[in-house]
């Protein structure tokens, strides 16, 4: 018979049972207690990690915030998109993360940031202002929706003891530069060119890097005309497929790297040039003293339309679903002061531009490797360039259109016309959709 | 006639001697460079410089691993949530298994096939509505969340097994306990349990094992460090820096070992529970 | 009190309800199997229906809205479908899925075949063998996949490094990013990381075989390969179909190989349809609703194996 007894001791057993696997998790519970959630993709040279994390825990400090009311976590870049789609969908994205330009644009359309318009007024009352192409990418109707954070050149990152060893110069047009790579490289140890060419933002920056040079562009100025389809833009992806197939100066496996693929390459020095901005050499500053001091940092080659530089900003985005504005906002305002920006550059070793022209007057700019920076930060371009940065060019460069493109030519064979029109009518379908708004 | 069976018996023999080394070869030589790229410095794993047989073994790695990344964070997430979904699948289980194996009442056939549908299931195609619905439930980023969405798998897989099981264990001994005074409970826990113990242990090792080797659910809905486990954490930790395949080989190894552990204590009963769960010889 | 051994209810009844006394309530419904059953069904059809039936609907009904991520979604009809079909990366992808699944299972197939075979002759240390040539499964497929994927490494992988020591090679193979060796190294690791399975459930069902039939074989002048086709293949046939059925389930609807070893590509070469649903609801466009689309139509196929899989485990079981 069932006393009260055996059905209490009974039932609190099966309770205890039931409910311990939420005793043994309830630390782990990671509600919203923290007033400040930073996702700061890796910035490739870990000693600026390191510098941003410090400077964010003594801003926290300052305003109060405990130690254990920040989560802040480093990102893996390939992570950080997947992440954030999926943290828009949960409701809850971070306070404050950093993309490359583009990307601002398109999450303002959706309607996800925080106006900071008060922020980049103060940043534009900095001695010597910022940059001009800091701006497209956050500006909307007047109001700016992210805050610059830097403005990158991309460089022939170059192997200088190479060149002079086999007592070449540096190559001023394609012709010449696939000359220097046939003769300098020694595969299978050593390849020519480490252009990156997988599905992600470096790819898009390089291959249109080298349409400008074609006379290609992605957009017309008045950025609804898309442009892509053209004799330049073709040329410049044969002659990419060229130097992929037929001279064999890029690494087969260039077209599976993920953005750390040339950095990888050149720092294991298995590549004589990367187009990229500067995180391999901050890199090096830390890693491997000996090949930092043969890294120069050169111009592009030209084609027959010339020598365009390329930039391209990043920003932060602040997420408005934040219950904290007001401290993320304060997070951002401390990194981009010029003093703290400083620092995380200059011990950084240079491994972003600041937005601020006043900065690049200070010794550390001033010294020769960055020779070529400061008439790049004047005259490159940006991605859809003559076009500026839009909610469109931000999802072809997040749906890496241009690296599908050329995946077409050198995985599956097409004809470089074929997979340039093809393209242009992604583009052209990208830009329609969001023209209805 | 005798002697040619002999020499083909040889021959098999030697034959299938010959077709282990190549297996035993096949499956260690992964484990083999997962170990050693663990135990060397960079500049032995990158480039050309790369060695086949570690120059200088070093534990570096495993240290960068504990000091650079909150590895004890991610192992003790991984055993709350492999702990969690085990016990509460088990009870579920356990009961649901008897009330159809045992119990008598209307619906109990087509129950029984829908639990086979229902694990069948892949999380593939479930992972976008199920992170829809973690997320309205406020339940991502969370070891809750997680624990309740492996249940979706374990449960219906483990009530099958254990349905399976129980319908062997002899009525007459149900029978005989209820003649000396027990109820349904009392059977099961004194009774059935104590004879299904093979069954437990199988349902207990695929609960655990499951729920720590699981990646998507736990990649998807969780994206703060304090709820990462060993398998998504790691990932977080590709392309961080540029070199990394140290740590995380180091990483790999210690989170490979639990369930490694697991099934080689556990290897004979698996077997027998795959074999009781219906595929039967 | 009387107590019978039926499944009936036996206890004396109160003359009315009101009677009862909690314990004799709550006795009464321990001895009742109806209730007692829905009771103690009660949780694992709570979790049935919630974290199954429903996502499954909610997943349907995603496919027909345009959705993307922290926004409600947009009724669309059936445009999600349009697209998928007229979509040729859409349809690489089933290419891509059924070869990966038939070439991945038929190899698994054979090879555990082989190891449950050897495995059953008798030797030394065999148990130390089979621990040992099982224990892949036991690994988390996502370190299998990483460390093959470092494994199959372009500059310092153990694979290239070996044949350029060996000189056998004078420029590295791309083993994952090679159009034409993507697929192969994928299913490479497929392999490695799931034949196990069939090895260990072929290797019970040979231990289940009585060994007088072979010896009866044996004495009527069999030769070894008659007793294999005319004892073993038909004893071993009901696991056949069941491990073959579950592995397709479980091959064609696995990430995390392709993720990480190839995240789909050369150019959509390795793409396979949980991985393109991944891309399509958490990449860079967003569309929850095309992701969800895309496993959805596969689910047909998956539910003939699912259907066939059911009854026949059903049927073994003597339901």
């Amino acid at each position: 018979m069932l006393t009260r007894r055996a059905i209490l001791k009974h039932g609190t057993t099966a309770t205890v049972l039931t409910t311990a696997p939420w005793w043994l998790v309830r630390k782990a519970h990671a509600a919203r207690s923290a007033k400040l959630v930073v996702w700061n993709p890796a910035a490739l040279a870990p000693q600026v990690d390191k510098i941003m994390q410090e400077q964010c825990y003594a801003y926290a400090k300052q305003a109060g915030i405990k130690e254990n009311e920040i989560d802040y976590q480093i990102i893996g870049g390939p992570q950080l998109l997947p992440k954030v789609v999926a943290a828009l969908e949960a409701g809850n994205p971070p306070d404050i993360t950093r993309f490359i330009g583009g990307y601002a644009q398109l999450y303002r359309e959706q309607g996800h940031l925080l106006d900071v318009t008060d922020i980049v007024n103060k940043m534009q009352k900095v001695p010597g202002g910022l940059f001009p192409v800091s701006l497209p990418g956050v500006m909307h109707q007047g109001k700016a929706w992210a805050v610059p954070q830097s403005v990158s050149p991309w460089t022939m990152v170059t192997r200088m003891d190479l060149l002079e060893q086999a007592k070449v110069e540096h190559p001023k047009t394609w012709d010449e530069f696939i000359e220097v790579c046939k003769k300098l490289q020694k595969p299978p140890k050593l390849t020519g060119f480490g252009l990156c060419l997988g599905l992600q933002n470096d790819t898009d920056n390089n291959v249109m890097n080298i349409i400008w040079g074609y006379g290609g562009k992605l957009v017309e100025a008045d950025n609804k005309t898309v442009a892509l389809n053209s004799k330049g833009t073709i040329a410049a992806v044969q002659m990419i497929a060229d130097m992929y197939s037929k001279h064999k100066i890029i690494p087969k496996g260039a077209i599976a790297w993920d953005n750390t693929g040339n950095n990888k390459a050149y720092q294991s020095r298995q590549v004589v040039y990367v187009l990229n901005p500067s995180s391999i050499y901050a890199h090096l500053a830390d890693s491997d003293k000996e090949l930092y001091n043969v890294t120069g940092l050169m111009p592009i080659p030209a084609g027959p339309a010339g020598a365009i530089e390329e930039l391209s900003t990043a920003e932060w985005l602040l997420f408005r679903h934040n219950p904290y504005p007001e401290v993320a906002k304060g997070l951002a305002e401390y990194w981009m002061a010029p003093e703290n920006l400083r620092v995380m550059i200059e011990e950084g070793d240079g491994r972003w531009g600041p937005p601020y022209k006043g900065m690049y007057d200070s010794a550390f700019w001033k010294r020769p490797v960055f020779r070529h920076w400061r008439p790049m930060l004047e005259r490159g371009r940006q991605f859809p360039s003559p076009g500026a940065m839009s909610p469109a060019a931000g999802e072809v460069l997040a749906t890496f259109t241009i690296g599908r493109m050329m995946h077409r030519v050198l995985v599956e064979n097409w004809n470089a016309e074929k997979a340039v029109a093809e393209a242009h009518k992604k583009v052209a379908e990208i830009y329609a959709r969001h023209q209805k708004g | 006639m005798a002697r040619k069976m002999t020499t083909q018996r040889r021959a098999l023999k030697g034959l299938g001697n010959g077709v282990l080394v190549v297996m035993i070869l096949w499956t260690a030589i992964p484990f083999y460079w997962m170990i050693v790229t663990s135990l060397k410095y960079d500049k032995e794993i990158y480039g050309y410089e790369a060695t086949l047989i570690p120059q200088r073994p070093t534990m570096a790695n495993y240290a960068t691993v504990f000091r650079e990344t909150p590895y004890l964070l991610y192992l003790r997430n991984s055993v709350a949530v492999a702990v969690g979904s085990t016990i509460l699948s088990m009870i579920i289980a356990v009961l649901g298994a008897y009330a159809i194996a045992r119990l008598n009442f209307p619906g109990r056939a087509l129950l029984a096939r829908s639990l086979v549908f229902t694990y069948l299931v892949p999380t593939s195609l479930l992972f976008i509505p199920m992170f829809a619905l973690m997320s309205m439930l406020r339940l991502t980023d969370s070891l809750h969340g997680l624990i309740i969405a492996y249940l979706g798998f374990d449960v219906p897989f483990c009530t099958w097994l254990l349905m399976g099981y129980f319908k062997s264990v002899p009525v007459e001994l149900e029978e005989a306990a209820r003649v000396d005074g027990c109820n349904r409970v009392t059977a099961l826990l004194r009774v059935v349990l104590p004879m299904s113990l093979p069954a437990l242990v199988v349902v207990t090792f695929f609960s655990f094992t499951h729920a720590w080797n699981e990646f998507l659910y736990a990649y998807v809905f969780t994206s703060t460090t304090s709820a990462r486990t060993v398998t998504t954490g790691l990932v977080n930790f590709m392309s961080q820096d540029v070199f990394f395949w140290g740590p995380l080989m180091a990483s790999t190894v210690m989170s490979a070992l639990p369930p490694v552990l697991m099934f080689l204590v556990f290897q004979r009963w698996v077997v027998k529970g795959l074999t009781l769960g219906g595929v039967k010889g | 009190m009387a107590i019978s051994t039926s499944t009936t209810v036996s206890l004396p009844i109160p003359s009315s309800r009101r009677e009862m006394g909690w314990g004799e309530r709550v006795q009464r419904a321990l001895t009742h199997d109806r209730t007692l059953g829905y009771l103690f069904l009660f949780p694992a059809i709570l979790v049935i229906v919630g974290l199954v039936a429903y996502p499954f609907a909610s997943a349907i009904v995603m496919t027909f809205q345009a959705k993307t991520a922290g926004a409600p979604g947009r009724y669309i009809g059936l445009e999600n479908y349009r697209e998928l079909f007229s979509s040729e990366q859409f349809l690489r992808t089933v290419m891509n899925t059924v070869v990966y699944t038939a070439v991945g299972v038929g190899v698994k197939f054979l090879l555990g075949l082989s190891m449950a075979l050897v495995l059953n002759q008798e030797r030394f240390c065999n148990n130390l063998f089979r621990s040992f040539l099982l224990v892949p499964w036991a690994i988390p497929t996502v370190m299998s996949a990483l460390n093959w994927r470092w494994i199959f490494d372009d500059a310092s992988g153990l694979i290239n490094n070996v044949l350029v020591r060996l000189n056998l090679i004078s420029e590295t193979i791309s083993w994952l990013s090679d159009p034409n060796l993507a697929m192969l190294s994928v299913i490479v690791v497929v392999v490695w990381q799931g034949t196990p399975f069939f090895t260990m459930s072929f290797l019970a069902g040979l231990q289940a075989i009585p060994k007088e039939l072979y010896e009866a074989a044996e004495i009527d002048g069999a030769s070894v390969l008659q007793q294999f086709t005319n004892i073993t293949l038909p004893r071993l046939h009901p696991i056949f179909v069941t491990a073959t059925m579950l592995s397709a389930i479980l091959t064609s609807s696995a990430i995390q190989f392709v993720l990480i070893l190839t995240n789909g590509g050369p150019a959509d070469k390795t793409m396979i349809f949980s991985v393109l649903s991944y891309h399509l609801a958490l990449g860079g466009a967003q569309r929850l609703g095309m992701g969800a689309a895309v496993s959805l139509i596969f689910f047909p196929v998956l539910v003939v194996f699912i259907v066939f899989l059911t009854r026949r485990m059903l049927r073994e079981k003597g339901e």
